[in-house]
């Protein structure tokens, strides 16, 4: 009689290849369930590494226009944030892009970020920070941070855009024919000569996509006869010159910081002492190119004839690259902070 | 008649040295995948901090110094101290106004006239390297206009009085 033993332990071979088959198939996947696992921590630092190099390496898309002109009704547009200068200036941020990508009232967190700086196909939640060393400024988005996220941290350096301070006493007019009420005192802004004199963006005064900045200063002591004078400052018109083109009148300006105050008064107004106007980045944007030549004109009423802060008989004033007339752009460092999760 | 007891044992034996083949597999390469990748990220966070921090130190805040950076001034002074208050204040730095512990040891590489081979000069540190520390090493080009009078000409001898390039570099590390 044969004896069956041995179909048994075939059997039993068969049963135990498909079962080890079917265990290795098994055991092969389960490194790869840990690497999407571990992957997740991985990615986060690497997703902060990405947005950090767009934040502080690249001015953003579109480039020109510059997407921080785009107002709110055009945000659409905007396709990537970025905050640096130019892409040649890697790591020197523009202030008037820091404060559009700060700015809580255009952008929601964290729709409008997710999908023009943080990419990537996960809803990752973050928060990007940045601060001065000297602590002036700082500005923050997002959520507050968790216990474990991906992290990077870039040095940066800020652009304080020029500004020029106008001692009014300085550009007193003259002689009989400047005893009058109405005065005029004009700034000349030479696009050409402050684009082509300094090519350095960092150190550039660029009137077209920075803000410029005009005090005038001790408007008071530039009355001669009547110190009891009132001074308003009327309007302030802004002339366009471009080659072979006449002079033209493209806008005016309706607003200006009276004697230190903080929020800014329509014009006109009865000023003391001190007129500040700040022209925003981007303001000149539209009305004027790298060949024009702009002439911002104050005008001033006075309650009385008297000699007063006026140039219309001499020159305009030079806002140029002497540190004498204008205060020269600088840069500021700082830091800057994303953490993602 | 023939006994089948061997067979099953042979069996069991093969299945359970399988298994166990197998699991070490899962653990050493479930291990191996992971360290080099975390440890080059942090590696790569310093590399990063650190070569902005040289960058902007570098970088003239204004043209009014004849554009001369911060780099160049402590570079040709010989300023081990400014430099090391300057590149930690640089790295150590965050928003939120927390300072990191990071550490340096920096090193300028020339060119010697006198032996006409690149020598190392001893820069700056914030504490010994213990030879523990897993450093990383950042360097950035450094260009001078020396003169003779320059503090550098004189701590470092053979260096030449004209216009050149010296590489400073750092050796950077989280304590």
């Amino acid at each position: 009689m044969p004896d069956d033993h041995a179909y048994l332990s075939i059997d039993f071979l068969a049963g135990m290849t498909i079962f080890m088959v079917a265990f290795i198939w098994v055991a092969t996947m389960i490194p790869g369930l840990l690497i999407s696992l571990q992957g997740g921590t991985i990615d986060y630092d690497a997703v902060a590494y990405r947005t950090g190099v767009i934040l502080v390496e690249d001015p953003g898309m579109p480039a020109s226009p510059p997407w921080e002109n785009k107002d709110d009704m055009q945000k659409d547009e905007i396709q990537r944030f970025g905050l640096s200068l130019t892409k040649d200036n890697p790591n020197i941020l523009a202030p008037n892009k820091i404060e559009r990508f700060f700015c809580s009232t255009s952008f929601s967190y964290p729709d409008d970020y997710q999908r023009r700086v943080i990419f990537g196909e996960r809803p990752y939640s973050f928060n990007i920070s940045l601060s001065t060393f000297d602590g002036m400024m700082n500005w923050s988005v997002g959520d507050v941070k968790p216990d474990g996220y991906g992290y990077i941290r870039r040095l940066v350096k800020i652009k304080q855009p020029s500004n020029a301070t106008i001692n009014a006493p300085a550009f007193r007019n003259s002689g009989e024919d400047g005893n009058v009420t109405g005065h005029v005192f004009s700034v000349h802004i030479n696009c050409t000569q402050l684009l082509q004199d300094v090519r350095n963006p960092p150190y550039q005064i660029d009137p077209l996509r920075e803000r410029i900045m005009v005090n005038i200063s001790n408007l008071g002591g530039a009355r001669v006869f009547e110190p009891a004078n009132v001074i308003t400052l009327n309007k302030i018109i802004i002339y366009r010159q471009n080659p072979a083109q006449p002079l033209v009148q493209v806008r005016t300006f309706d607003t200006s910081y009276i004697d230190g105050g903080n929020a800014a008064s329509s014009l006109p107004v009865i000023v003391n002492d001190n007129a500040s106007v700040i022209f925003p980045a981007g303001f000149f944007y539209g009305m004027a190119n790298e060949n024009s030549q702009l002439y911002i004109n104050y005008t001033f009423k006075l309650s009385l004839q008297d000699l007063f802060f006026n140039n219309s008989f001499t020159s305009p004033y030079d806002y140029n690259y002497s540190p004498i007339r204008v205060t020269q752009p600088i840069l500021k460092e700082g830091v800057v902070e994303v953490a993602i999760w | 008649m023939v006994n089948s007891d061997g067979q099953l044992f042979t069996i069991e034996g093969v299945a359970a040295g399988l298994i166990m083949l197998f699991s070490a597999y899962l653990v050493v390469s479930a291990t191996s995948i992971y360290t080099p990748g975390d440890t080059h990220i942090s590696d790569m966070q310093l590399e990063q901090l650190g070569s902005d921090a040289l960058r902007m130190m570098n970088t003239p805040n204004t043209t009014a110094t004849a554009g001369e950076s911060l780099l160049q001034n402590i570079t040709k002074k010989n300023d081990g101290e400014r430099f090391k208050e300057t590149f930690l204040t640089f790295c150590n730095s965050t928003t939120g106004g927390s300072y990191d512990n990071l550490q340096l040891s920096a090193d300028l590489f020339y060119r010697d006239t006198l032996t006409k081979s690149v020598k190392q000069f001893h820069f700056a540190h914030s504490r010994n390297l213990t030879g523990g520390e897993h450093a990383v090493r950042v360097t950035e080009w450094v260009h001078l206009d020396l003169i003779g009078g320059d503090p550098l000409s004189g701590a470092a001898p053979g260096i030449d009085t004209r216009m050149q390039a010296v590489l400073m570099e750092v050796l950077l590390w989280r304590d």
